[in-house]
């Protein structure tokens, strides 16, 4: 069985608790109109061309050519199929790191959901080797696949947009009846759960009270972030030869802090 | 505090005219005082000479301050120092031209250390002058049919102590100084310091005077807060300091030695643990920290201990200062320091009872005499002796040893071994040889005065008179090593691309006609600091061998040598005499820099650099070793950076690390401070074991840590 990923990031700080290597898994079911990742969107691998970064060494005019050959590393290759096996020794590396700082390993993307049973795997493999787990997840996938990874997960990092279906559907082209559904399903089971919220200024900006209202009752979620839209993608649209919609509008701090305190004024369930 | 008039107290300072001759008088009667001193010992003289420095100079009182220190005699002792050198240097003058001839090149450098010392401060603090005095006298009564060596060790060090205390009685009486200021200093003439503010006034004026006026390079002011802590204590139980007072002394206390500009910047250490295992971090340790924050200089600088028993919430403190922009600290790990000083003798209490010298080097407080800065051989230069059959490129004068034809892998490693073996043995046996001549240039009536061995012994310092009369030897740039014996290895050996010959001759030419080969080579996923042990086993392999050559062989004054495994920022100067290396390194270009990768090289980031770095023995450079970070503000932001920040720091000293310091930034500020230099006055910068102005570097170091900043994911 292999997956398809596009990136093994190390060093995350902000993918879980403490220090973690995430893998970002290709592919992804819902087109966020503020996405900073457009090369997880597709479920097969891209080649990218940095401009900027070419030193016309003339390589890839040559025969034969693989991005890999690229002196300038300007032509970068998003996608790479790899087995369990073979992705396995790359997260157990930083494993001092993990334990001395309370990290572990996050599965991300696109969806890595969408590769479940290779998710599945990959996470009894972690436990196995004694390395705390994060699914950082959109939601939008199906309970089965859910259920394949729940044993081996000790938190999910769960994204929500939207709390209203016709803003979701506007800001990610799908409805979010499952995501909302999952969701419950998660906290009925039990699950850690880390809320992220994606703050999108003239995208999803009316809903954080509603999403709120929505996660009052439930019994299990840890925390609830709220992480600022920013625009950093550009050059990676470019690269990837795709068409580069992002907003253009940016919050700021302020209006991060204001809707960050929904979530930690009131008086409900845990932390609001 | 009055800031602005504070900290221009010593660019244009009031010497009070009336109060004493100038220093070009001073001089004149200095040498009088040789002449008629001549038939006495180095050590007589000297004590004499600063005698009379200290009682005629002209002094200098701000009144603005609450510490006062100043006399008019700067570089004279340091001069009377130079002449008597040069003299003894003499004795071994066909040595020290090969020497000069490898420091020219970039091969290797070894010198005399008169430039790393470290005093008991301790026993300053809690004795005074008097103490000092009395301890030598009841010293001197307690040894039986004593020398007439002996008797002048105490006569000197006696007229060296009893100058300044002298010096203090008269400083209390100059004009224009406030009647506290005065008051305390006539006290620590007269008695011990008997409260905090005391004892700091009697470091500063110790630390003035033995480093400006005697000239002797004082590298650390000792384990402050455990220096200082029983007079806090007893003053704030006591209700005569607040910790606010505290504080703001503290203030006047760190901002005058901000003001000296002391040269590479004076260090002193925070926490650990103490020689009963029992941690030293206490509620001085954040006072002062906070008291230096606030400040917002980066002199003196801060070495922090870090024991097992640590306080997570010291350790987050000084962190958040570095991740806020002030980065002049220092971590050093208490297990693996502990380990190798036990390693060179000490035993388990003295091991714990380590202070940092200078930059990072560990040496045993009050017992040892620690010369921690004799040399360093460059071991990318070892690269370009065995393509250049022993001599240096540039000028090819014969510098190393003819290692002669190279026609196997093997051959190369051992060509290398030959050249490292000659170059380190050529050092340390020169270093040897200078240090026998050390007492006729060098002796150190107020340092031995102020290390209970010489004290007992009746014996200066530079005489072997401390417990632990070490040395040290460093090895440089690993990472720029390691990538290119790899990297010649894949290439000559295995690919067989070109002959050994036929790849030397092209980095001979710079890499002209060969940019790709050059940009395939620089670009290799061989290299160091990505946690791959194919290179990684070439690095452990060869700083496992130089520290053999270096540790534990004995040098001129009864001790031992140390190895040291970092370049500090010598990275830049010799890598202008280096030609072009194997890893895709263009001549004159930086070699890498302490324990680091080659900038931009470690492509896994900082956890794959520190899984490269621990595989190398540690303990094994017990004279020290450092390695840098370079983090994104965006990694270290918010409580989760913090705590990963923290989780980097566990993990590289859980690993087996002995000191890491760095700094948070990203490369888009640098890049604007480079173009606009006038906006970023401020940007503090960690170099090597001291900080600077980022607007004040040379555009090649400012390039490199633009570099590094770029290679950081945020």
């Amino acid at each position: 069985m292999k997956a398809n990923i596009f990136e093994i990031k190390r060093f995350a700080v902000h993918d879980g608790d403490g220090i973690r290597t995430t893998v970002f898994f290709k592919g992804c079911p819902l087109r966020c109109v503020w996405c900073h990742n457009p090369e997880g969107l597709s479920f097969e691998a891209q080649e990218a061309f940095y401009a900027h970064k070419c030193i016309n060494c003339g390589k890839c005019k040559e025969e034969g050519f693989t991005v890999l050959d690229c002196l300038g590393e300007a032509r970068v290759l998003y996608g790479k199929e790899i087995t369990v096996d073979e992705l396995l020794p790359f997260l157990i590396e930083d494993k001092d790191f993990y334990d001395n700082s309370g990290g572990g390993v996050t599965l991300s993307g696109g969806e890595c959901l969408m590769q479940a049973d290779f998710c599945a795997e990959l996470l009894k493999r972690l436990k196995e080797n004694g390395i705390h787990t994060a699914v950082d997840t959109c939601g939008f996938v199906s309970k089965e696949a859910l259920d394949k990874v729940i044993p081996y997960t000790d938190i999910f990092l769960y994204d929500l947009k939207a709390y209203d279906e016709d803003v979701h559907i506007k800001c990610t082209g799908q409805s979010n009846k499952i995501i909302l559904q999952n969701l419950l399903y998660l906290d009925s089971l039990g699950k850690s759960i880390e809320i992220r919220i994606p703050y999108v200024p003239n995208f999803n900006t009316d809903q954080i009270e509603k999403i709120a209202d929505f996660l009052r009752p439930l019994k299990n979620i840890k925390a609830v972030r709220v992480l600022p839209y920013h625009n950093f993608a550009g050059s990676k649209y470019t690269a990837l030869g795709m068409e580069n919609n992002l907003p253009e509008t940016l919050p700021t701090d302020e209006e991060i802090k204001r809707a960050q305190r929904c979530f930690s004024s009131r008086n409900g369930n845990l932390d609001f | 505090m009055m800031r602005d008039i504070l900290n221009d107290q010593y660019k244009e300072i009031c010497w009070d005219t009336e109060s004493g001759i100038t220093p070009e008088a001073l001089e004149q009667e200095v040498f009088e005082l040789e002449k008629r001193f001549e038939s006495r010992s180095k050590s007589f003289i000297k004590a004499k000479t600063f005698e009379l420095l200290l009682e005629k100079g002209q002094i200098a009182v701000l009144r603005e301050d609450i510490f006062q220190e100043k006399v008019n005699a700067r570089n004279i002792m340091i001069r009377q120092r130079s002449r008597w050198w040069n003299k003894a240097r003499e004795n071994f003058k066909d040595m020290y031209e090969d020497v000069e001839k490898a420091g020219r090149t970039g091969t290797f450098v070894a010198y005399e250390d008169f430039g790393h010392t470290s005093s008991n401060t301790k026993m300053l603090v809690n004795l005074g002058f008097c103490g000092l005095i009395k301890q030598l006298e009841d010293a001197e009564s307690k040894i039986d049919g004593i020398t007439e060596k002996q008797k002048d060790f105490y006569d000197s060090s006696k007229i060296a102590i009893s100058a300044m205390q002298s010096f203090c009685k008269r400083l209390s009486l100059a004009d224009g100084i406030t009647e506290e200021n005065a008051r305390c200093l006539k006290n620590i003439s007269e008695k011990a310091p008997s409260n905090f503010y005391e004892a700091l006034q009697i470091i500063v004026v110790y630390f003035y005077l033995h480093e400006y006026i005697a000239g002797t390079r004082v590298r650390t002011l000792g384990r402050l807060d455990d220096v200082l802590y029983q007079t806090y204590r007893k003053d704030i139980d006591s209700g005569l300091l607040s910790r606010e007072s505290a504080k703001e002394c503290l203030k006047y206390f760190l901002n005058k030695f901000w003001t000296m500009k002391v040269p590479y910047d004076l260090p002193f250490c925070l926490g650990g643990i103490g020689a009963d295992g029992e941690e030293i971090t206490n509620e001085l340790s954040y006072l002062i920290v906070e008291a230096y924050n606030e400040l917002n200089i980066h002199s003196p600088k801060i070495h922090i201990r870090v024991s097992d028993k640590t306080p997570g919430s010291f350790i987050k403190l000084v962190l958040s200062c570095i991740r806020g922009g002030n980065s002049s600290f220092v971590f050093v790990n208490d297990a693996i320091t502990i380990k190798a000083m036990m390693k060179c003798g000490a035993t388990l209490e003295e091991a714990r009872n380590y202070v940092l010298i200078g930059c990072y080097e560990p040496a045993i407080f009050d017992l040892e005499l620690p010369c921690t800065g004799n040399g360093r051989v460059s071991l990318p230069k070892m690269i370009e002796l065995v393509f250049c059959n022993g001599r240096d490129f540039a000028t090819g004068e014969l510098v190393g040893v003819e290692t002669g034809a190279i026609n196997s892998y093997a051959d190369f490693i051992s060509a290398l071994k030959e050249q490292i073996a000659y170059c380190i043995n050529k050092a340390l046996t020169y270093i040897s040889t200078a240090e026998k001549y050390y007492m006729q240039a060098n002796p150190d009536p107020i340092l031995s005065a102020m290390l209970s061995p010489c004290v007992k012994k009746g014996t200066d310092a530079y005489d072997g008179g401390a417990k632990y009369n070490n040395s040290s030897y460093y090895i440089n740039s690993i990472a720029t090593f390691a990538d290119s014996v790899v990297a010649v290895k894949k290439l000559v050996f295995e690919e067989k691309r070109f002959t050994f010959d036929e790849f030397g001759s092209i980095l001979k030419a710079n890499w002209q006609g060969y940019e790709k080969l050059r940009i395939e080579m620089a670009n290799s996923t061989l290299k160091y600091g990505n946690n791959v042990d194919s290179v990684d086993d070439i690095a452990v392999e060869f700083s496992d061998f130089c520290a053999k050559l270096i540790n534990g062989r004995t040098n001129g004054r009864g001790g031992i040598f140390k190895a040291s495994n970092f370049s500090i920022d010598k990275c830049f100067s010799l890598g202008e005499k280096t030609m072009a290396t194997p890893d895709g390194r263009y001549a004159g270009e930086p070699l890498s820099k302490n324990l680091c990768a080659t900038t931009g090289k470690d492509k896994k980031g900082i956890t794959g650099l520190i899984n490269t770095v621990t595989k190398m023995d540690l303990s094994d450079f017990p004279n020290g070793s450092v390695l840098d970070f370079v983090l994104h503000p965006s990694a270290v932001s918010g409580d989760d950076g913090l705590n990963a920040f923290y989780g980097i720091l566990k993990t590289y000293f859980k690993k087996g690390g002995m000191a890491m310091h760095g700094n948070v930034f990203d490369s888009e500020t640098l890049k604007k401070a480079q173009k606009e230099p006038e906006k970023y006055k401020n940007l503090q910068v960690r170099v090597c074991g001291w900080n600077a102005y980022f607007v004040n570097l040379s555009k090649s170091e400012q390039d490199c840590f633009i570099k590094q900043a770029e290679t950081t994911i945020c």
